[in-house]
């Protein structure tokens, strides 16, 4: 089937992302290519059993619409019958546009599909990773939104060849860029990972998870209620609206476990919970449960460990 | 100018979604999406500053209509809705297409959003929007600065960037990208007597394409062993013998 992936990059190279979803269309057989769409200079994304085309943005213009417009162009042309991308900020726009242009709507936090006789069928997750949820497509092209981490992402040498075409401006001027600091594990591809919740009750109480972190050398993550409450950069809320993490060991301090939240780490290879509610949802995704004060186990752990 | 804000009716967010063939099981009663929340926001802001009209546009079983009253109990002036049989189960581009009509007949300037609904959660609906109108958009807003000139910051995937808002555009809010205001006992009382319209979908010119077929939904076996211990003062040290175990430290 002609594929077409939509490429991001982070920090010069393709995603993560990116490179799941290529895994899965290369155990597939799909007839695939990439189109990458950036801002970087000349990143080395160039693939081995792949067309690459870099599709280079204006830094100074949000001109997306732009990116689609070039897309629609190119899936027509080549008669390409599958679109996937992550469940990115980026992808997410670039589909969605897409999706208008080919008059298909797409599927969107897709964790697996299947590929029968021309059909293709999604699997989301939903309830909590309760339930699976399916859906078949019927129209010509299909259109998915991939959540991170569904497929172990693949291992390729990256080279200079690739066709790269520059976007024209939109409209839309873009001024002040601030690009977020980074340091210390991130969340996305540290072993482990401690969120807070609610049950912390004070931002000054994030101290606890900070040593915490310090010592297990882990990543920082938080529910929504609390990102909302500021507690927290956006970046590092973890759930439907924010990150997808699959650490080794999720320590969850104070969380009751909301679905909003469940998505986004339920995946993890062994789940720690601590929370003074017995009946808290987060204890049915637990390897390991305790019933109590998160401000006073914490405080215990940072003593012990 | 003109403002749409779309708004959504969702389930009661506390209590768990059930399904039938595929689609959410909506009750008479549905409260707004807390996520709309933070777009109806930015609008009101938008409209003490130029004097805007804000009208709330919603699609979906409309029951009692108390989440589009929590709409307007925040500041907005009027509400349209499409409530429509054939629209069960609509699909993110069908619901993209009713709201771009719907703003349409407003002769809305600027669409607002939240990201993504609690509910449903594809995230795509703004940007589906932005190009029914053929207007740019500017996603995952999560500040605005209301001066002569809007300043908007909007979230990237690295940290974020700054635009000025044009004439006409679509905008998505992020949740926590602006403090939601709370309606008073006046505001409560005063929506009461605001306009809610219902259209219907021959009134908007617009094509149905469901390409999205339910199969079915299937449950998962729970792998987790849901072992629980009361802390009694030592609970930290099971912690402590896992982490070992699991050679975290």
């Amino acid at each position: 089937m002609k594929t077409l992936i939509i490429g991001e990059l982070i920090n010069n190279n393709l995603s993560s992302g990116t490179l799941e979803i290529l895994s899965k269309a290369t155990s597939l057989n799909l007839d695939a290519q990439v189109i990458t769409v950036g801002i970087d200079e000349n990143p080395s994304i160039g693939l081995d059993n792949c067309k690459q085309t870099y599709l280079k943005r204006k830094s100074d213009s949000l001109n997306l619409s732009k990116a689609v417009s070039k897309i629609s162009e190119i899936i027509e042309n080549e008669d390409i019958s599958l679109i996937l991308g992550s469940s990115t900020y980026m992808c997410r726009d670039i589909i969605a546009g897409l999706s208008v242009d080919l008059n298909s709507s797409p599927v969107s936090n897709v964790i697996d599909f299947i590929i029968e006789s021309g059909n293709v069928s999604t699997v989301n997750s939903i309830n909590g990773g309760e339930s699976l949820y399916k859906t078949k497509i019927n129209s010509d092209q299909a259109l998915l939104l991939i959540r991170p981490k569904a497929f172990d992402p693949i291992e390729v040498n990256f080279n200079d060849n690739y066709e790269t075409i520059d976007l024209d401006s939109s409209d839309l001027e873009v001024f002040d860029i601030f690009i977020e600091e980074k340091s210390g594990p991130q969340l996305e591809d540290s072993k482990v990972v401690i969120s807070a919740g609610r049950g912390m009750v004070e931002k000054e109480n994030l101290e606890l998870i900070e040593t915490l972190a310090l010592k297990l050398n882990a990543a920082i993550g938080g529910t929504r209620a609390i990102v909302d409450a500021g507690w927290m950069p956006y970046s590092q809320q973890v759930g439907q609206t924010g990150k997808t993490v699959k650490p080794d060991v999720y320590i969850a301090c104070g969380i009751s476990g909301a679905t909003q939240h469940q998505v986004g780490m339920k995946d993890s290879k062994f789940v720690i919970a601590i929370n003074k509610d017995e009946e808290a949802p987060i204890f049915q995704l637990a390897d390991l449960g305790i019933v109590g004060d998160t401000l006073s186990v914490i405080p215990k752990l940072n003593e012990n460990i | 100018m003109k403002i749409a804000v779309c708004a959504k009716q969702i389930p009661d967010p506390a209590v768990e979604i059930t399904y039938s063939e595929g689609s959410i099981v909506r009750p008479e009663e549905q409260v707004l999406d807390d996520t709309d929340r933070y777009g109806i926001e930015v609008a009101l802001q938008l409209k003490e500053k130029f004097d805007a009209e804000v009208t709330i546009i919603s699609m979906g079983p409309s029951g009692t209509q108390k989440g589009l009253q929590q709409a307007l109990q925040m500041g907005a002036d009027k509400a349209i809705f499409v409530d429509d049989d054939s629209l069960k189960g609509a699909n993110s581009l069908m619901t993209a297409n009713v709201l771009s009509e719907m703003a349409k007949s407003l002769s809305a300037d600027i669409v607002i959003f939240g990201t993504e609904s609690t509910d449903g959660y594809s995230g795509t609906v703004p940007q589906q929007v932005s190009r029914y109108l053929d207007l740019e958009c500017i996603s995952y807003v999560k500040a605005i600065e209301v001066d002569n000139d809007v300043t908007l910051t909007r979230q990237t995937v690295e940290g974020s960037e700054k635009l000025n808002m044009p004439d006409k555009c679509v905008i998505s809010v992020t949740a926590g990208g602006v403090e939601p205001r709370y309606p008073n006992f006046k505001d409560i009382m005063a929506a009461k007597s605001k306009p809610i319209e219902q259209v219907s979908l021959g009134d908007l010119n617009m094509s149905s394409n469901q390409n999205l077929e339910f199969i079915d939904i299937e449950n998962v076996e729970n792998s987790k062993s849901g072992e629980k211990i009361i802390d009694e003062g030592e609970a930290y040290q099971e912690i402590v013998n896992k982490l070992k175990e699991l050679k975290v430290i």
